[in-house]
């Protein structure tokens, strides 16, 4: 490898992709900020991750500016008055998310549109506001074209919403991520069209609205891929766990639980701390950034995140090979090691994270690009799925004390589009029973979700052909398509 | 307790009834139909010990005279299926209401209800009686009921207490065809078809779509007229043929076309409105 040259030539790429590429390199040519000789070697030999954010990160990773308090207000930094109508208020959205700093360089969180539009939406005519509201997501898709930029709906029905649902089952694009928020106050009209619209689609994911704002409070949003964050707020890093790797250096389950678990997290949150403490107090974020100055950003919002990876493999490592959603005995053990994992994160002082009472948060990981033979977050091995229900009772178990996000992805076959009856039944059923974040695809869909985030099936042959592509997301999914074959994913058929 | 001969259980089923259901599909069928896609459920597995000798895995073997499904080491071929002449499958098994009755209640929260299917499920109707009670006395579930309509006043009447709701299949309209495509006549068809429409609880008429029998417009013309003049509720379902799993001379057919299902379901909406549904291809 020729680091920088390697990155101008990859005719892969384009200038932009180049551009940030060739940022992401400038920085990590200065020393990591300062961990302890632990905390390095667990880093380089792949223990833990900092998912390449970077030596010296000049801002959080993932930011959610409160859009509510840049509509009633306006940016001075900016130079807009609060918009009138539906018309200024698109087009300071497309203005202000040009701002948002994030590790991707495209805004993760596009806020919560319905109640951002709402308010505007009888300012025009109802095909003004289709023609407005198509254009806006068909600019969203074209020049922030990364499949973890994140928009929230929900959990009421308006008509932005619909529109919202309607559109994107018309332009079946991966642009924007989509989260539909799920409480008592959805009607099931509402969720039906959300769930036709998946069946198409992918998305949006069906967040249980109940059980976040039990954790996060009223205003929190559905980020990137799957995060849920304060809004007003954000993530300064997230630094995760291989559980697989760790496991390999503990004697037994127990052994794990009082040694291996307390060693490895202390060093993360270790990481996550001086990261944080980097952003907060040497580059000084919320002193110069105008999204702090103008209110859209409040530290007292923020946390860090935790993740982990490889839960499967280390359950299977412990029990002799037994699986999740399979054995009693496994299960039993997974929720043994996810509240320990929780515990040990939750005992330690997280810098700068009164967003989550000054704890770090959890995240279940849903892998990178590169992960080869392990399993995403607390998740069951693609292919080797249990029985669909069986899935959602164990894995509703297993996210409970993940306050920061956690998800799977359950793919049904074509049979569900005649009975969207019965798959709300089942998004409802998932939900009450722990689910934090339900996605659910189609077998026979163009959009196939990697992880957390969406890429067409044919962009991914246009890559491996060598053609340019807009979406940085598509060469992450090139990727993941070969090492961890999310087109395996069970399908629930009933043929 | 009762017990009953279980072919399979699908457990996240969006075709068999209303909404999510859990599907059992129970052993044994009084008809003989020459499309049966599903062969293998139409008899009580004999012993005869054929599927062992041919089975690639050693998943199967003779136990005291009876056979013996190890399903961890089972590859899923189905050379089992094939090998048998009886008509069976040695995969079956037998259950209880009561290990049946506490999976669906385990399941509660993701289905709207369970349908008993088959092979002819009310070949073991007492069976149903049973869980059916059992699921009600204290969930909302609801109990279906998938069948060819072949039996007798009493079981009929039975099931009719517990069920919310029947599927029947309406294979033809013409008596004599209706012999030919199953072994039996339609007489006692429509005679129960009858008594669960006016009982209310007749949800759906099924038909499949095929060369020869059911691909003709006067067939599902005639269909469709006796639906409507049976009631003012029940839907009727078109369903293409497809040639998967038929062992008979139609294993050579080929799947119904889409433009057959259109065309057929147009001439049955003439009549029926919109209580006409076709699954398409």
């Amino acid at each position: 490898m020729n680091g920088a040259m390697d990155i101008v030539k990859n005719v892969s790429t384009d200038w932009k992709q180049k551009k940030s590429q060739l940022a992401a390199y400038a920085q990590n040519s200065l020393p990591y900020v300062a961990i302890s000789e632990k905390a390095r070697i667990y880093m380089e030999n792949g223990m833990m991750d900092d998912l390449d954010e970077g030596h010296a990160p000049c801002s959080p990773r993932y930011i959610l500016p409160d859009y509510a308090i840049f509509m009633k207000n306006g940016s001075k930094f900016l130079n807009l008055q609060p918009p009138t109508n539906l018309y200024e208020a698109i087009s300071a959205l497309q203005i202000i998310y040009n701002f948002v700093p994030s590790v991707t360089g495209f805004p993760v969180f596009l806020g919560k549109i319905d109640e951002l539009l709402e308010p505007f939406s009888d300012t025009v005519t109802e095909s003004e506001r289709v023609n407005l509201l198509r254009n806006f997501l068909i600019y969203i898709d074209r020049v922030f074209a990364d499949g973890f930029v994140h928009m929230d709906i929900g959990p009421k029905e308006t008509k932005i919403g619909r529109l919202v649902l309607e559109l994107e089952k018309e332009l079946k694009k991966a642009v924007p991520n989509l989260s539909l928020l799920v409480s008592g106050e959805t009607p099931d009209s509402f969720l039906a069209l959300a769930a036709e619209t998946a069946l198409v689609t992918g998305k949006p994911y069906f967040a249980n609205d109940i059980e976040i704002r039990k954790i996060l409070g009223d205003n929190y949003g559905i980020a990137s891929c799957y995060n849920s964050l304060k809004i007003g707020g954000g993530s300064y890093t997230l630094v995760r766990l291989n559980l697989k790797k760790a496991a390999q250096s503990a004697k037994n389950i127990d052994d794990f639980i009082n040694n291996t678990l307390p060693d490895v997290v202390n060093a993360q949150c270790e990481i996550i701390n001086a990261r944080t403490k980097f952003i907060v107090e040497e580059v000084k974020f919320f002193e110069n950034s105008f999204l702090a100055k103008e209110g859209m950003l409040d530290i007292c919002n923020f946390t860090s995140m935790a993740g982990i990876y490889g839960l499967f493999e280390c359950v299977e490592q412990f029990t002799g090979g037994l699986k999740i959603g399979y054995d009693d005995a496994a299960n039993q053990a997974a929720i043994k090691i996810v509240d320990a994992i929780a515990e040990n994160v939750k005992a330690i002082e997280g810098a700068y994270c009164k967003g989550t009472g000054d704890k770090i948060g959890l995240h279940a990981q849903s892998l990178i690009d590169s992960d080869k033979d392990v399993t995403a977050g607390v998740r069951i091995r693609i292919g080797e799925e249990p029985p669909i229900f069986d899935q959602i009772l164990i894995e509703g178990r297993l996210q409970r004390p993940f306050d920061t996000g956690v998800s799977d992805i359950y793919v049904f076959d074509s049979t569900a589009k005649r009975n969207v009856e019965g798959l709300i039944t089942i998004i409802k059923g998932a939900l009450k029973n722990g689910i934090k974040m339900f996605a659910l695809g189609c077998s026979d869909s163009e959009l196939v979700r990697i992880t957390g985030y969406l890429v067409k099936k044919s962009d991914i042959e246009a890559y491996n052909s060598q053609n340019q592509i807009r979406e940085d997301t598509v060469q992450l999914g090139a990727n993941s398509f070969q090492n961890q074959r999310p087109l395996d994913r069970k399908v629930r058929s009933v043929v | 307790m009762s017990k009953a001969c279980l072919n399979r259980i699908i457990e996240n089923s969006f075709i068999d009834g209303p909404g999510s259901r859990m599907a059992f599909f129970l052993q044994g069928c009084n008809m003989r139909c020459i499309y049966c896609h599903n062969p293998e459920t139409q008899c009580i597995c004999s012993n005869c010990g054929d599927c062992v000798r041919t089975c690639p895995v050693g998943a199967l073997s003779l136990v005291e005279g009876r056979i013996h499904y190890n399903k961890d080491i089972c590859i899923k071929c189905d050379k089992c299926l094939a090998t048998c002449k009886n008509y069976s499958s040695p995969k079956c098994s037998v259950v209880n209401d009561k290990s049946l009755v506490q999976m669906i209640k385990k399941n509660r929260d993701f289905i709207n209800g369970i349908t008993f299917s088959g092979g002819e499920c009310a070949l073991q109707h007492e069976f149903i009686c049973d869980v059916f009670r059992a699921v009600k006395a204290d969930t909302d579930i609801t109990c279906f009921i998938d069948t060819n309509g072949y039996m007798g006043h009493s079981a009929l009447e039975a099931l009719c207490e517990v069920t919310d709701g029947f599927m029947f299949d309406l294979k033809m309209f013409d008596k004599k065809k209706h012999e030919k495509l199953t072994g039996l006549s339609n007489d006692v068809v429509f005679d129960n078809l009858k008594y669960a429409s006016s009982k209310g609880l007749l949800y759906e008429i099924r038909t499949v779509i095929v060369e020869e029998f059911t691909d003709d417009t006067d067939e599902i013309r005639r269909i469709a007229e006796y639906v409507k003049n049976l009631n003012d509720y029940s839907y009727l379902r078109l369903i293409p043929f497809r040639p998967f799993g038929v062992r008979s001379y139609m294993h050579n057919l080929k799947t119904c076309s889409k433009e057959t299902v259109v065309n057929l379901h147009s001439v049955a909406s003439e009549i029926l409105g919109n209580r006409v549904t076709a699954n398409l291809l």
